[in-house]
């Protein structure tokens, strides 16, 4: 951590927040545990335990947190790297009130609340959510399975990261605040591609720039065939009229 | 910015559907836009005539009225950026400048304030966040209370300071969240006298989690009354709006108190007013 002082400006809240919280966190527990990079205060990996009685059970998950320069005043994003079959892996997700849009983070919830809310949003039902995967029970717990011998290229074998401490029990008012959270990936269309009214009117040209090389291609497919058709058709007529004046000036 | 804008879009967020996320992306962009255009706007300006208002309204007779009414009791605004953390930052700003020329209040306030990390840790917020916006509060408001009541050549140099402090976007935004802290604490100890203020089926926690504490949610008439009561400070809004007569109408929060603040209110925003 000192070496982080003499990198960062202490005096900046964000940064002194994150170096409080890396000091809150440095004991690895049996539920999670999390640590900045060595390089980089604002990015950090994080492992947590799959959530008892559920598929997950038995799985350990590794991910990234990425910090926004804001942070707290902006959520942090959460990357799953370990395959589960509840997230999407190396998709950014981010966590926010159920029902409301990621600026319902608040300031006063950390890096333990989220993680805390990663274990306890992971069993609930994908419904669609952009970024969540609905892997049947049984491939969940393969997955679970196979999970403990994920390898991080960063921070190794990610089974030996936990520890068999039990963490910090979770507050009566952390329990009311993490059945609220939930975790969305962000929308990713640019502002560009905003839909107008009429949605077919939107899904049109989609298809026409998504397809475009191809089109070229059978157009000019196209094209030769008609040119080869107008051609056989030309000699045709050419040939018919041939015969006609030849079948008249034999009359 | 309209004064619910922020708050009506909680939507179903967790169904796909189209029409959904339409609307998502709608209002994401025009948020974006909306960004852009705060951030090209200080945390808080420096000092203007409040005759500069009157360039805004050029042609429309009914401000040009109100801000001629306004003129007859306040000579200075002070804008602040319209990011939803108007309210907050505009109150903070104005009473920390009125604590320099006010030791007792300053006194008074620091009490206050002291106590008040107590009062939300046993709320249940974490200990240790809170701490973090504790501590940078109280040190800038500290370095108001070295001054107070000082020289006119120390309260100059205090005075840019505390200016340049609430510019700073770490320390201006920590100021703001705490506030934001503090207006939700009063809220969840008095929830009993605050669920009358609450429309719809919200519980104050709920109400506090969406509109309270997360930043730039704009503030209402509850967030006014539950600061103002909270840090027992009189604040006098003047609401600046397209409604009838010549008048800008003034609102004390609390009820009947004699205001140390003195904000302007046009249609979701806050500026601060200085005599």
């Amino acid at each position: 951590m000192s070496e982080m002082g003499e990198k960062y400006n202490t005096k900046c809240p964000g940064v002194k927040r994150l170096m409080r919280e890396a000091l809150e966190l440095v004991e690895a527990t049996e539920e999670y545990c999390a640590r900045p990079l060595e390089d980089n205060l604002f990015e950090w990996h994080f492992t947590v335990q799959g959530p008892k009685g559920t598929e997950f059970e038995g799985g350990i998950y590794h991910g990234r947190i990425l910090l926004p320069k804001e942070y707290p005043m902006h959520p942090p994003h959460i990357i799953l790297l370990t395959p589960n079959g509840r997230f999407e892996v190396n998709k950014k997700i981010c966590l926010s009130i159920s029902g409301h849009h990621p600026e319902t983070w608040q300031p006063s919830w950390s890096i333990r609340t989220a993680l805390l809310a990663l274990i306890a949003f992971m069993p609930t039902p994908a419904e669609g959510t952009i970024g969540s995967l609905e892997y049947t029970p049984a491939e969940r717990k393969l997955l679970a399975k196979k999970s403990v011998n994920w390898v991080c290229p960063q921070c190794g074998e990610i089974a030996s990261l936990l520890s068999s401490t039990a963490a910090k029990p979770i507050t009566e008012e952390e329990q009311s605040v993490l059945n609220q959270i939930a975790f969305k990936a962000e929308e990713e269309q640019s502002p560009k591609s905003v839909p107008p009214e009429e949605p077919i009117v939107e899904v049109e040209p989609q298809v026409l720039e998504s397809s475009e090389p191809t089109n070229t291609f059978l157009d000019q497919l196209m094209e030769i065939l008609i040119a080869l058709l107008v051609g056989v058709i030309g000699i045709f007529i050419y040939r018919r009229w041939n015969i006609n004046q030849v079948s008249e000036t034999e009359l | 910015m309209a004064d619910n804008a922020s708050s009506s879009s909680g939507c179903t967020g967790n169904l796909v559907d189209n029409s959904i996320n339409q609307d998502e992306l709608i209002m994401k962009q025009q948020r974006e836009i909306e960004k852009e255009i705060s951030e090209s706007i200080p945390l808080v300006g420096e000092l203007e005539e409040l005759l500069s208002l009157e360039k805004e309204y050029n042609e429309d007779p009914v401000y040009l009225l109100k801000v001629k009414d306004l003129t007859s009791k306040y000579k200075y605004v002070r804008r602040t950026r319209p990011d939803g953390n108007c309210f907050f930052r505009a109150f903070s700003y104005a009473y920390l400048e009125h604590l320099l020329t006010d030791k007792k209040e300053y006194d008074k306030f620091y009490e206050i304030a002291k106590n008040s990390k107590e009062i939300l840790v046993a709320l249940g917020f974490s200990q240790f966040t809170v701490e973090d916006f504790y501590e940078t509060f109280m040190e800038v408001v500290q370095r108001v209370g070295e001054q107070a009541g000082g020289s006119p050549d120390s309260l100059e140099s205090i005075r840019t300071e505390l200016h340049d402090k609430f510019n700073k976007q770490g320390y201006s935004d920590y100021i703001v969240v705490y506030l934001r802290l503090i207006t939700s604490g009063q809220l969840q100890t008095e929830q009993e006298f605050y669920q009358n203020f609450i429309e719809g089926s919200r519980t104050v926690t709920e109400f506090c989690r969406q509109e309270v504490e997360p930043m730039y949610k704009e503030s209402d008439h509850i967030h006014i009354i539950a600061l103002s009561n909270a840090l027992n400070v009189g604040v006098r809004v003047k609401y600046m709006d397209r409604g009838e007569g010549s008048q800008v109408m003034a609102h004390d929060f609390p009820e009947g108190s004699s205001p140390l603040v003195h904000l302007l209110y046009r249609p979701g925003h806050y500026d601060i007013l200085y005599a």
